[in-house]
């Protein structure tokens, strides 16, 4: 909508008590309230709900009756036929009149603790003292803007942060400042989102997570134990509004199943504002019950005129852009409840646009206002003041030229709580059509196109029967309207200018004007032909694009989600990794997830069982990465402080990650995810299963056994992170080891105060720490480490302090130079999870030696080998044959190392990591022996279900190729309707690595 | 060491395998020359495609006299200064590794060690072969898996300088040039914002160069402009790296519009969809790194592993190249990137020309390197396995222009070290 709206403030008459309740006036009192009386419109009283051609009566900013032909002594009556009243939509995720906040920061320097004085949260990320009521500021173009969009209340708050605050619902177009809040304290939000604050902790999405519970744990202690910790401004305030509907802002499907889990844990219900990709994952929301606030900025298309840069987008892209607008309708049919935002549109006269786009896409007119008034209002608990037309609510709503959900309709006006906003009065006057204008002894035609709101005018004459024309503007204010041509007679090309007044509905202009010579005339015009204008144009259901979702969204995803066979390999060459060693023809059956009969007898196939000729082939079980980095969303380091115990990979298992596929296409089946290396205490590691398609619960590895990252040497202490990060301590080897000492000396003075409460020693219970659970967890062995490790001298000093602790180190990783202590390692009891042959890349690794597994080994040393490498890990099978010509160690010795090994070394081995029955059918069909450089994963499968099937390769690579087409096609009729598109870009896949700082991965120069 | 072998080849007595590779462990790396040398028996991979199963290889000085079937041959042992039998072993011409910062970096993090990238974006005139270091250690692991020949490739700008190729086995860099000055490496632009801006000014930039070329009758007075010369007469190569369709095309143009006597494209992941036109650029192709991830996230699995022979079924030369992190360790691994491809359609003779004849082809030395062929340099190496195989790549002789190399490292030496700790 244009901004020259014309804003009528008829405060005056209408509005009830302007300025009048607290406050002396300035001159006169104002009158005493009136009715308005609004007549004949059609009412959207609420979802399913119309009434045609009623009244509506306002007093004191509030419906006081609606019905038929009302009669009301004293009111104003104003004539809506031909208008459509909707209640006013409510925004629930908004910062409207709010500045955003300010943060000091060190500059390019780290800030370990916060800059903010007074008695608040140590986070700065941490602020729930803040309350939006106390700010609110009224910000006219922002208002206008909602307003326009249909809006009448919105509620704002700080959207910066993790623990953001309280919102208040402000009433937007309300002028008297005590009626701008309807509620103060009406919500609290939160988010993963740092926000703002430079303080370096939390770095990542699993910081941020286990920050928030650490606030929450406080947040109780401090209402059961505040003189404990003297008094917390932040905390305070927080109690304060404890059970105000809580809103979480997330920015990825992914996240919303993240925050679920604390929802639970601290039994607060989020409603989540989404990001518009939830209709991947309708049925795990519906199994959540979740509430959703959804944004309705759906992706630009690409300018896909270039098929150069069209071959740049990747399908994940394309389906999104094409999925977006239908998000809403999705969860619709899956009957989650949810909400609209105008959150993240570029400009709100999207908001109309893409509603719209999404009622075409299957969302229904009722499903669609009720996301924007009547849920909303009955999540806020307001349902009594505002969301529908009804007796007693606020006199808070838009009216339309049609009716918007079902038509192109036209906001004319806004109401708030009795106050009329006008936008647009429409022209009525039926100005289309032809006319003959004179003047003098003038005669010319004219024809006037377009719209009233838009008209195109042409004159022309007839002259020696040839026909001259020219361009008119024309411009239409109400009954006004003004005229201006060049002269086409005997003086050419003079301006000619008319003003006069609209009659007879159009019928006859009248009016004054100046001909060429400039001299005042007067002029008359008579139509002689009308145009009856169309309609509202109506809004169609879009049957071109489809709801197509895979799993996950993206090429070679899955058209449905996988089932676990019953598969019976014949004939295979099976490398059993138990005492039968590698067994030639043999046979191997597969049900229910499991390995039922390995036998070198022939094996009689089930019903219904899946039979793989495999002669020639090897069957082996699948590969275990001790050290992976792919699948994390957000971060796969916490280095904001040098110990992070509290945070877990676990949190932020990413399913939709390519790598994923490509690893199972490597024969890879089980890793561990582990957190980076920027700290001495890093953070809990996740195990899974390559699962692809499935959701990150599905991936982590059930009854997982507990471990976590530590690091050492250069990473830790920052030794190649530039000048400016000699900051946080430790940066020295000998800093390192008191590190370790500190925390876990911390952790056991921690589990004896919780021993001595749940002895009854202590009466109050302790204050919950993330990070000392976890080093608890450590001290009775519950937890084990992998430490990544590179010189000998670290090494050694790591076991002295677990040695001395009364714990052991289950496993170093990288160890580059555990060929010189292996014989140390082998007494403290610790396994070596090493690089075939990596060296070179930084100061500590120039000794690194590509004997080092076999010399660990030759030494009794447990030994796996890792890859810490997306690219790598698709090849963990040639990396272990390297450990044949560096080394000599056997084949079958080899192969162990990436699979039995690394089950041992992840205590998973009772169910992974050998063919033998009972165990995971974790498999792998190979073309050729595994260790050469000849073979290929024929098929990779998981617990029964096979994921990669190379057979099937091409196959998909056209269907993938076939959805691409489709989609661009599409998008190339979006670009020729000249909707907004932005140039395509390369999807770079940007992966971690154990240095990896902050939630974006890097594409660039890797070290370990 | 060498008395011993000195003494020996004195006496023609036949050294066997075992013998020699002590020696060679005991030993600086490189040892003196034997005049005439007869390898006998081993499986020789002629490069060009060729097999002999049982070949009979004659040395003499630093060149190649010979390579027959031994079996159809007798010899007269008495002619031979040295004579080495490799029943069962494998003999391949030098690897060799293109595009390679290897010898120009040391340890990657620590900046002292980098000299690969001078400050500027037009630097034709930097050149690799005086900044190479004969003694990195790096250096050493990677002679020891079968490369011996590198291309030491500076990065940066848009011209990163000018490249040498090297052998492996050099006192210093002038004993270990091959070609001093092969050619300059130019980075084809790829932002999507400014890439018709920054294409114009590469052909400005050669548009000047061109004109000083032409130019008679001038003294040298222009570093940049005089490392760009031999360029236009075929004396250098041009070295262009890009990786998509609409660079590589671009390229093509511009390789045509500027005559430039060889083109040649580095990277060219994106090649394989315009083969013919590229065939008729004669354009040849240093591949990227094949151990790498798709591009797209797209692409299937195994993209890159394929890509040699999609190229090689549209007839273009190719070679294989290894550029991307932490490329002078990695180099030790390239017989394997080419023994990928063998997975994946190409023969393990062709996939041994990916990373011998063909770069030599390429770069141009292809008349004294590449292949086991009367009368090219004695540069090759003998593997107890196939040597693009992990489990079987056992480097147990070199010999570069002639003359043994160890076939130890400093790495061999500590794993010793370490293996003799324990026994104590």
């Amino acid at each position: 909508m244009k901004p020259r709206s014309i804003i009528f403030l008829l405060c005056a008459l209408f509005s009830v008590e302007l300025h009048a309740q607290f406050g002396p006036e300035n001159g006169l009192k104002a009158s005493e309230p009136s009715y308005i009386l609004l007549q004949n419109a059609t009412l959207v009283v609420k979802p399913g709900e119309i009434l045609e051609s009623t009244d509506l009566l306002i007093q004191e900013g509030k419906i006081i009756k609606i019905g038929k032909q009302l009669k009301q002594a004293g009111a104003i009556e104003l004539d809506y036929a031909g208008k459509v009243i909707v209640p006013s939509f409510i925004e629930l995720y908004s910062d409207v009149g709010l500045e955003p906040l300010k943060y000091q920061g060190n500059g390019w320097r780290p800030q370990m603790e916060s800059n903010k004085e007074g008695a608040y949260y140590w986070n700065e990320a941490v602020h729930p003292e803040l309350v939006a009521a106390a700010a609110y500021q009224y910000q006219p173009t922002k208002v206008d803007q909602l307003q326009q969009a249909g809006f009448g209340f919105a509620l704002t708050h700080y959207t910066d942060g993790i623990v953001r605050g309280s919102g208040a619902l402000v009433s937007l177009g309300a002028t008297s400042i005590h009626k701008q809040i309807i509620k103060a304290k009406a919500a609290q939000y939160f988010s993963f989102e740092k926000g703002g604050s430079q303080q370096s902790y939390p770095s990542s999405q699993m910081g941020s997570i286990a920050l928030l519970r650490q606030a929450f744990y406080d947040l109780k202690f401090y209402k059961e134990n505040s003189q404990k910790l003297g008094h917390s401004q932040s905390l305070s305030e927080w109690s304060n509004i404890e059970t105000a509907p809580a809103f979480f802002k997330t920015t990825d499907k992914w996240e919303i199943l993240r925050a679920e889990k604390i929802a639970k844990e601290f039994k607060i219900p989020f409603i989540y504002v989404g990001s518009g990709n939830e209709y991947a994952i309708s049925q795990e929301l519906k199994d959540i019950n979740a509430n959703l606030v959804l944004p309705l900025n759906f992706p630009e298309a690409f300018d896909v005129k270039d098929p150069y840069l069209a071959s740049q987008i990747a399908l994940s892209e394309l389906k999104h852009w094409e999925l977006a607008p239908a998000n809403a309708a999705v969860l619709a049919n899956a009957q989650i409840p949810f909400s609209l935002t105008t959150q993240g549109l570029k400009n709100p006269d999207l908001f109309w646009t893409n509603l719209r786009k999404a009622i075409q896409r299957g969302l229904t007119p009722d499903q669609a206002l009720a996301a924007l008034t009547t849920i909303p209002a009955q999540w806020l608990g307001i349902s009594n003041q505002i969301g529908t037309l009804e007796y007693g609510k606020l006199a808070s709503f838009s009216v339309y030229n049609g009716n918007p959900f079902t038509h192109e309709a036209t906001l004319l006006e806004s109401w708030n709580q009795g106050e009329q906003k006008i936008w647009k009065t429409p022209n009525v006057a039926q100005i289309i059509g032809t006319y003959a204008i004179r003047f003098e002894d003038q005669l010319y035609n004219l024809q006037i196109s377009g719209t009233p709101e838009r008209p195109q005018g042409k004159v022309w004459i007839i002259k020696g029967g040839d026909s001259l024309h020219t361009k008119a503007n024309i411009i239409l204010t109400q009954q006004d309207i003004a005229i201006q041509f060049l002269s086409l007679g005997q003086q050419h090309q003079q301006l000619i200018q008319l003003h006069g007044k609209v009659l007879k509905n159009g019928a006859v202009f009248e009016g004054e004007g100046t001909n060429e010579q400039g001299s005042w005339i007067r002029w008359s015009a008579i139509q002689n032909k009308k145009t009856e204008l169309p309609a509202l144009t109506a809004l169609k259901q879009d049957t071109l694009h489809k709801k197509v979702v895979w799993y996950p969204n993206m090429a070679f995803g899955n058209q449905s989600i996988l089932k676990a066979e019953t598969l019976l390999f014949k004939n295979a060459t099976v490398w059993t990794n138990e005492k039968e060693g590698i067994l030639v023809g043999a046979d191997v059956l597969v049900q229910d997830g499991k390995i039922v009969k390995v036998s070198r007898q022939s094996i009689n196939a089930p019903a219904g069982a899946r039979i793989i000729d495999a002669k020639g082939m090897h069957l082996t079980s699948g590969i275990i990465d001790e050290h992976s980095h792919i699948a994390i969303s957000k971060g796969v380091n916490e280095g904001g402080q040098a110990i992070t115990a509290e945070v877990s990979i676990a949190d932020v298992v990413n399913p939709d990650d390519i790598d994923i596929y490509r690893q199972l296409a490597g024969g890879v089946t089980a890793a561990q995810l582990l957190h980076g290396s920027a700290n001495p205490i890093g953070g809990q590691s996740a195990l899974i299963k390559l699962k692809w398609g499935q959701t990150p619960d599905e991936m982590l590895i059930d009854n997982a056994p507990k471990f976590i990252k530590f690091a050492l040497g250069e990473n830790v202490k920052q030794a190649n992170w530039g000048d400016f990060n000699t900051v946080r301590f430790p940066q020295t080897r000998m800093g390192v080891e008191q590190v370790f000492y500190d925390g876990f000396y911390r952790a056991r003075a921690y589990q004896d105060e919780w021993t001595a409460y749940r002895s009854g020693m202590l009466k109050v219970a302790p204050r919950v720490d993330l990070e000392l659970e976890v080093l608890a967890e450590i001290l009775r062995s519950e937890r084990f480490i992998t430490c990544h490790s590179y010189i000998q001298s670290e090494i050694n000093m790591l076991m002295h302090v677990a040695d001395s602790m009364g714990f052991r180190v289950n496993t170093f990783t990288h160890i580059l130079e555990g060929y010189k202590v292996a014989d140390k390692m082998k007494a403290h009891g610790v396994a070596g999870s090493t690089f075939s042959d990596w060296w070179a890349y930084k100061f500590e690794v120039n000794d690194a030696i590509p004997y080092n597994a076999a010399l660990m080994q030759q030494q009794g040393v447990l030994v796996c080998i890792n890859s810490d490498d997306a690219e790598m890990g698709r090849r963990l099978n040639q990396e272990a044959a390297k450990a044949i010509k560096y080394g000599g160690m056997t084949e079958e010795e080899a192969w162990k190392l990436v699979t039995l090994n690394p089950a041992k070394i992840l205590h998973l081995d009772q169910r992974m990591g050998s063919i033998k029955a009972g165990k995971d059918a974790d498999l792998v069909l190979w073309t050729a022996n595994p260790l050469s450089i000849q073979a290929r994963s024929a098929m990779t499968i998981i617990e029964g279900v096979v994921y990669y099937e190379e057979e099937l390769q091409e196959k998909k690579l056209v269907s993938i190729q076939n959805e691409r087409n489709r989609i661009l096609a599409l998008m190339l009729a979006s670009n020729e309707l000249g909707e907004p598109s932005k140039i395509p870009q390369k999807k770079v896949k940007k992966h971690f690595h154990c240095d990896t700082l902050g939630e974006e991965a890097d594409a660039q120069e890797n070290s370990h | 060491m060498t008395r011993l072998v000195k003494k020996r080849m004195r006496k023609k007595i036949p050294i066997n395998m075992k013998q020699l590779l002590l020696l060679c462990f005991l030993s600086w790396s490189i040892i003196t020359s034997a005049q005439r040398i007869l390898l006998l028996n081993g499986t020789a991979h002629i490069g060009d495609g060729q097999v002999i199963e049982s070949a009979a290889i004659g040395v003499v000085n630093d060149r190649i006299d010979f390579v027959k079937n031994a079996l159809t041959q007798t010899f007269d042992p008495t002619k031979w200064d040295t004579i080495i039998q490799l029943k069962g072993q494998h003999v391949y011409p030098a690897l060799v590794s293109a595009n390679n910062t290897l010898g120009l970096t040391e340890i990657d993090a620590v900046r002292a060690t980098r000299d690969f990238n001078d400050v500027g974006v037009w630097n034709p005139h930097v050149r690799a072969q005086i900044a190479f270091n004969v003694e990195s250690r790096v250096v050493e692991t990677v002679r020891t898996n079968g490369v011996l020949i590198s291309q030491a490739t500076p990065r940066g700008g848009y011209i990163s300088g000018t490249s040498a190729l090297m052998n492996l086995a050099g006192w210093n860099w002038e004993d270990a040039t091959i070609v001093a000055n092969d050619g300059i490496h130019l980075n084809w632009p790829y932002s999507k914002e400014s890439y018709q801006k920054e294409k114009q000014e590469i052909y400005r930039f050669f548009e000047m160069a061109k004109a000083y070329a032409e130019r008679k009758d001038q003294q040298p007075n222009d570093l940049r402009m005089e490392a760009i010369k031999a360029c236009f007469n075929g004396q250098k190569r041009v070295y262009i790296h890009a990786e998509s369709l609409q660079q590589i095309v671009d390229v093509i143009e511009f390789a045509k519009k500027f005559e430039l006597a060889f083109p040649v494209i580095v990277g060219g992941t994106e090649a394989y969809l315009i083969g013919p036109k590229l065939k008729d650029s004669k354009i040849p192709i240093m591949l990227g790194r094949i151990h790498s991830l798709p591009q797209h996230e797209d692409d299937l699995t195994y993209q890159p592993y394929r890509l040699p022979s999609l190229l090689k079924a549209q007839g273009i030369l190719f070679c294989l190249q290894n550029e991307g992190d932490m490329q002078p360790m990695n180099t030790r691994n390239l017989p394997f990137q080419a023994g990928t491809t063998m997975a994946y359609g190409l023969t393990e003779e062709e996939a041994l020309q990916t990373i011998s004849l063909n770069v030599c082809k390429i770069v141009g030395i292809d008349q004294d390197y590449g292949t086991l062929s009367a009368g090219k340099k004695a540069t090759f190496f003998v593997s107890k396995g196939p040597a693009l195989e992990m489990k079987t790549n056992q480097v147990t002789l070199i010999l570069i222009d002639g003359k043994f190399c160890t076939t130890s490292n400093f790495q061999q030496e500590l794993y010793q070290k370490y293996q003799d700790k324990y026994k104590q």
